[in-house]
C-alpha cells in the first residue's frame, strides 16, 4: 500500500447528524437582549429548580468514591492476578516464561526451580507496575490462564517497589472458593470447543 | 584452484567443488547452501538417523542422504523441491508422534531443534498415532534422561563413543520403544567422566543437566560471555550464560556454561564448575584493609603463588619482586622452568613441538606420566578421535590403570612408581635405538621399571609403520626429582626423530608463569600467599584469606594454554573490590599508573588485550651449545608400602571447581582396588586416616572394581589453598593408612 492511501483525508459521505446551534449574537443590541432573556427570564431558575428537586427527592447521582465504586467490565485490564486451579487449588502457573518473554515493557520476572515432586515450581513472580503499560499481552499469551487481569485499579502505595510480588497476586488458598472461572481478557472464547482439532487415536 | 582430486558438481545449478573426502552436505555448508538436518554433528561421523538431509540427484531414482554421500563428477543436486518438502514434513510428523506437549516446562524450549524444524516445515497437526509405552525418566546423577522426549537422533551416543571415548551409553533398538540405555546394565548411574557433552548435543530436552533443570528459561540468559575455562591447561573456549540472581536480587549470576558442541567438546569440570565467583567482603573496599595488604607486602620476604593465575597477574608479581626485592616462589612453575631449560639445552628448541591437533591426526600415541583423563580431558578427546578416525595405536604408561581408557588404549604399561627416568630412557632407546646409542643397561632398567622388553619391541615396531607419532608427557615427569635428565631424553627424542612431544602442564597457566616470572627456590621469612597459604593470604577463593581479589571468571586476562596459544579470559560476573593491579599501583608508585590489569598485556605480548586474537607463542631455536646428551641413569628409586596418588576427580580439578559445585567435602573418598583393600586390611566404607606433607586426611574408603594395582586415588581439591601445594609435588606419596574405629 502506498503512502498516498494514508494521506487521503476524504471521508466520503457518512451518517453524521448535524446539530442545530443558534448563531451567536453579533451586534451590541442582540447581546443585550440575550443577557436580559437569560438573567431575568426563567432560564436561571430552571437549573436551580432541578438541583432543588433532586435534593428533596434524595436521588443523588454522584458516586461516593471511595466508599462506593462502579462495577467494571470483565475484560477491563487492571492489576494482574495469578489464579489457582479450581479443583485442586494448585497454582496454574507452570513457569513457561512466555509472559516474561512477550512483555513489551520488560517488567515481568520470575524465578523457577525444581520442587519436591521434580516439577517446575515458580518460587517468585514479580511485575514492576511502575513500568507495566497494561497491554494485556501476558494474559493473552498465557497457555494456562494463570496470569489474568483483575479488577483492582487502585495503585496506591508508599513505594514503587511494593508493586507487586507473587503473594500479592496469587489467590490465597483460603479464598479459593471465591475464585471464579475467569471470563475476561485472555480467557478462552465461548466457542473454543468447536475450534479444537482432534488428534488421531489408534487405541 | 581445482586440483586433481577435487570433484566439480552442481548444487541447485550452482557449480561447486568438493575436496577429497567431503560429502555433499559438507560442500553445501561451506557454500552457504541450506540443507536441513537433525542428527548431523560436525565432530563425529555422519549418523544418518534423521534422514532430513535427503536431496535429489538428477537422473537417479530416489533421494540420497547428503550427509554421508560423496559427490561424483558433474552430478546435479537439488536440495529443495515440493516432493522433498513433503518428505521432510512427514519425517517431522513422525518425530512428533506422542512427543509430550510440555514445551512450557521443558528446559530446551526456545533452543529446541524439534520446535525450530516443526515451525520451518509448518507442522500444525498430527496425522499419525500410536500407543505409547510407559517410559520412565532416568536419573543418572548430573544428567537426567527422559525417554519420552528423546527423538533417537543418536547424537549423544555418537559423541560419547567417538568424540569423548567413554562409551557409556548406547541405543537399545526396539522399534517404537527404542531408547538410550546405559552400557553397563547393572549400574544405575553413568559410569563415565561426566563431561556432559551428551547434554550439549541433545537437540531436544531428553538429556538435561539436573543442576540447571528448571532454573531459568533459556532465552532469559541473554548475556552470553565468551571466555575460556580456567580449570586446566587446555583453555577451552566456553560461554558463560549470565542472568540476574533472582527476581529481587539484581546481581549477576552464571547459570550455566555452554560450548561450541558442533566442533569441540569440553569436560565436566568446565561445564559444571563455573560458580566460583568471589564476593568481596565489604571491608575489602575500606582503606584500612588496603593499607593492611600494602604493608603486608612491604614487610614480606616472599610471595608464594600458584599457576592458576593470568599472565598479567604473573607480570605484576614479577614487577613487585623487582620493586620490593621479594622472592617469588612457585614450586610447580619452577619445576617446569627447569624442565624446559634442560629440554632446550638438549633439543635446541625452547618448547616441545606437539599440539593437540597433532594428537588428533596421529597414528601412534604414547602417554607417559599423566592421568590424562583428568589432567587434560581435551588431549584425551583428541586421543579418542585419533583412535576412531586413524585407528591410532595408543600406549598408556602410568602406574595407575585407567578403566575408562580401555576403549581406546591398546597397550597399558604399568611401570613402577618413581622409575619415570628409566621409563623415558627405555622409550628413547626403543624409539631412537637405530639413530643413537645410549649408555643404558636395558635389562636392569627394564627389570626395575617393570616395562617389558617385548612391550618396547611392540612400540618400536608400531613406530616403524606410523607416519605421525606423538609422545604425551604428563606432570608426573615434571614433578619428578630427575626431571632434568628426563627432559634431556625428551629433547633428544624431539631432535633426532619426527616424534612430536606434547607437554601437559599441571595448572591452567603453568607455561605463562614459567615464561614470565623469575622464580626462587625456597621461601624464607615472612610470606604472602597469593592464592596459596602464607602469613598473609591474598585469595580469590570464596571467603578465604585476608584480602579478597577477583576470581578467574571475574577478571580479564590471558592464559598460555597447552598449545602455546594465548587465550583470553573475560569478565562474566562483576567484582566490586580491588585487584592485584590496585595494590601494585600503590606500591610501584609509577608515574604511568595502569588503570586496568589488562594494560599489562601489551608489556607481555606486545599487543593490546583487545586486539589480541589467536596469538601463538612460537618455539625458538637456541643457537649456542644445545647438544647436551642425557646422563647415565644411576640407581632407580623404589617405592614400597602403601601408595596413594594425589589426583583430581572427573568434576573437581581444584578448590575452585570444588566450591562451585557445592561438593560435600565429607563425601570425598579415597578410591582403591580390591587388591589395595586387602593389602591395607581395610574394606569398603571404612573411615581411614593418613598424612601427606603434614596435612591430615580423613576419608571414607571406597572400592572401585574397575581399578587394579595397589595404588589408591586420593583427591586433594578439598584442602582449600593447600591443595595447590599437594598437587605441585610428585603425586605418588607413601602413606601410612590407619583405620579409624567408629
Amino acid at each position: 500500500m502506498s503512502l498516498d492511501a494514508f494521506k487521503n483525508r476524504n471521508i466520503g459521505s457518512q451518517n453524521y447528524v448535524p446539530v442545530n446551534i443558534e448563531s451567536y449574537p453579533t451586534t451590541g443590541w442582540d447581546k443585550f437582549k440575550q443577557v436580559v432573556k437569560r438573567g431575568i427570564g426563567k432560564e436561571l431558575f430552571v437549573g436551580l429548580w432541578v438541583v432543588l428537586r433532586e435534593m428533596l427527592k434524595f436521588k443523588i447521582h454522584t458516586v461516593q468514591y471511595p466508599s462506593e465504586v462502579l462495577p467494571i467490565g470483565p475484560r477491563y485490564r487492571a492489576v494482574h492476578k495469578l489464579l489457582r486451579l479450581l479443583e485442586s487449588g494448585n497454582e496454574r502457573c507452570i513457569g513457561c516464561g512466555l509472559c516474561e518473554k512477550i512483555c513489551v515493557a520488560d517488567c515481568i520476572r520470575m524465578d523457577t526451580r525444581v520442587d519436591e515432586n521434580s516439577r517446575k515450581e515458580v518460587v517468585e513472580y514479580s511485575i514492576n507496575l511502575g513500568r507495566c503499560i497494561f497491554c494485556g499481552y501476558c494474559a493473552e499469551v498465557c497457555p494456562e490462564l494463570a496470569i489474568v487481569h483483575g479488577s483492582r485499579y487502585e495503585n496506591v502505595s508508599e513505594q514503587r517497589a511494593h508493586f507487586v510480588i507473587k503473594d500479592d497476586m496469587l489467590t490465597p488458598i483460603d479464598f479459593l472458593k471465591q475464585q471464579k472461572e475467569f471470563p475476561g481478557f485472555g480467557a478462552l472464547s465461548p466457542n473454543a470447543d468447536q475450534l479444537v482439532k482432534k488428534t488421531p487415536l489408534a487405541y | 584452484m581445482k586440483t586433481k582430486k577435487d570433484i566439480k558438481f552442481f548444487i541447485n545449478d550452482r557449480e561447486v567443488v568438493a575436496k577429497a573426502g567431503e560429502t555433499i552436505l559438507n560442500v553445501a555448508r561451506r557454500e552457504n547452501i541450506y540443507i536441513p538436518t537433525m542428527c548431523y554433528l560436525e565432530k563425529v561421523n555422519p549418523i544418518a538417523s534423521c534422514r532430513l538431509c535427503l536431496v535429489d540427484v538428477e537422473g537417479s531414482k530416489g533421494s540420497i542422504l547428503s550427509c554421508q554421500t560423496k559427490p561424483t563428477e558433474n552430478i546435479r543436486v537439488k536440495t529443495d523441491s515440493a516432493h522433498l518438502y513433503k518428505q521432510r514434513q512427514n519425517i517431522m510428523k513422525l518425530y512428533d508422534v506422542n512427543h509430550p506437549l510440555e514445551c512450557g516446562v521443558c528446559d530446551k524450549s526456545g533452543a529446541c531443534d524439534l520446535q525450530n524444524k516443526n515451525i520451518e516445515f509448518g507442522i500444525d497437526c498430527q496425522d499419525f498415532a500410536v500407543k505409547e509405552p510407559h517410559r520412565k525418566i532416568e536419573n543418572w546423577g548430573k544428567i537426567q534422561y527422559d525417554p519420552s522426549l528423546c527423538i533417537l537422533c543418536e547424537k549423544c551416543v555418537s559423541t560419547c563413543n567417538q568424540a569423548i571415548g567413554d562409551d557409556a551409553i548406547e541405543l537399545k533398538f526396539g522399534g517404537y520403544s527404542s531408547s538410550v540405555f546405559l552400557k553397563n546394565k547393572n549400574s544405575k548411574t553413568l559410569e563415565c567422566s561426566t563431561c556432559g557433552e551428551c547434554i550439549a548435543v541433545c537437540p531436544v530436552g531428553a538429556l538435561i543437566s539436573t543442576d540447571f533443570k528448571y532454573s531459568s528459561n533459556i532465552w532469559e540468559l541473554n548475556k552470553i560471555i565468551p571466555s575460556i575455562c580456567s580449570h586446566c591447561s587446555a583453555g577451552c573456549e566456553i560461554n558463560y550464560e549470565v542472568k540476574h540472581s533472582s527476581t529481587l536480587n539484581h546481581e549477576s549470576k552464571i547459570y550455566r556454561v555452554t560450548n561450541d558442541f558442533e566442533n569441540s567438546s569440553i569436560c565436566g569440570a568446565g561445564r559444571f564448575g563455573f560458580n566460583f565467583a568471589n564476593n568481596p567482603h565489604e571491608s575489602n573496599l575500606k582503606n584500612k584493609k588496603f593499607d593492611e595488604v600494602v604493608n603486608a607486602l612491604k614487610k614480606a620476604e616472599t610471595i608464594i603463588f600458584n599457576s592458576q593465575i593470568t599472565n598479567e597477574e604473573a607480570f605484576i608479581l614479577q614487577k613487585l619482586k623487582e620493586k620490593l626485592g621479594l622472592k617469588l616462589v612457585n614450586y610447580e612453575a619452577l619445576n617446569l622452568q627447569k624442565f624446559l631449560n634442560a629440554f632446550g639445552r638438549s633439543s635446541g628448541e625452547t618448547l616441545p613441538n606437539g599440539k593437540i591437533e597433532d594428537v588428533e591426526n596421529a597414528d601412534q600415541i604414547i602417554v607417559v606420566g599423566s592421568r590424562i583423563i583428568v589432567e587434560n580431558p581435551i588431549v584425551r578427546y583428541a586421543m579418542t578421535k585419533a583412535f576412531k578416525n586413524n585407528r591410532a595405536f595408543i600406549t598408556y604408561m602410568h602406574p595407575v590403570y585407567e578403566h575408562l581408557l580401555h576403549n581406546v588404549v591398546r597397550q597399558f604399561i604399568r611401570y613402577e612408581v618413581g622409575t619415570e627416568e628409566g621409563v623415558i630412557a627405555l622409550l628413547a632407546e626403543a624409539l631412537l635405538g637405530q639413530v643413537l646409542k645410549f649408555d643404558l643397561d636395558v635389562g636392569y632398567v627394564s627389570g626395575e621399571t617393570n616395562v617389558g622388553e617385548e612391550e618396547l619391541e611392540k612400540i618400536f615396531s608400531i613406530g616403524k609403520k606410523s607416519k605421525k607419532r606423538v609422545l604425551i608427557i604428563g606432570s608426573d615427569l615434571i614433578a619428578h626429582v630427575k626431571r632434568e635428565n628426563i627432559a634431556r631424553f625428551l629433547g633428544v627424542i624431539q631432535k633426532f626423530s619426527n616424534i612430536r612431544i606434547l607437554l601437559v602442564p599441571e595448572e591452567s597457566n603453568s607455561l605463562g608463569v614459567a615464561k614470565i616470572c623469575q622464580l626462587d627456590e625456597k621461601e624464607s621469612g615472612n610470606t604472602v600467599g597469593y592464592n596459596m597459604n602464607g602469613n598473609y593470604i591474598i585469595s580469590s577463593l570464596k571467603n578465604i584469606g585476608n584480602f579478597y581479589i577477583p576470581a578467574l571468571n571475574q577478571q580479564e586476562g590471558t592464559f598460555i594454554n597447552i598449545d602455546q596459544k594465548v587465550k583470553k579470559l573475560n569478565v562474566a560476573v562483576p567484582f566490586n573490590g580491588l585487584s592485584l593491579n590496585d595494590i601494585a599501583n600503590k606500591i610501584l608508585n609509577d608515574k604511568n599508573k595502569k588503570q586496568n590489569t589488562i594494560e599489562y598485556t601489551k608489556n607481555i605480548f606486545g599487543i593490546d588485550f583487545d586486539s589480541l586474537e589467536n596469538m601463538q607463542i612460537e618455539s625458538q631455536e637456541i643457537e649456542i651449545d644445545c647438544n647436551e646428551m642425557p646422563h647415565e641413569i644411576s640407581k632407580l628409586p623404589t617405592f614400597d608400602g602403601t601408595l596413594v596418588y594425589n589426583s583430581r576427580t572427573f568434576l573437581e580439578f581444584n578448590p575452585f571447581s570444588a566450591i562451585s559445585q557445592n561438593v560435600n567435602i565429607n563425601e570425598t573418598v579415597l578410591i582403591g582396588s580390591e587388591q589395595f583393600a586387602t593389602a591395607g586390611k581395610i574394606s569398603d566404607g571404612d573411615e581411614v586416616e593418613f598424612e601427606i606433607l603434614g596435612e591430615k586426611f580423613r576419608r571414607k574408603f571406597k572400592i572401585d572394581r574397575n581399578m587394579r594395582g595397589v595404588i589408591a586415588l586420593n583427591p586433594v581439591f578439598d584442602k582449600s589453598l593447600k591443595s595447590y601445594l599437594l598437587s605441585s609435588i610428585y603425586k605418588f606419596q607413601k602413606v601410612k593408612i590407619v583405620k579409624v574405629a567408629i
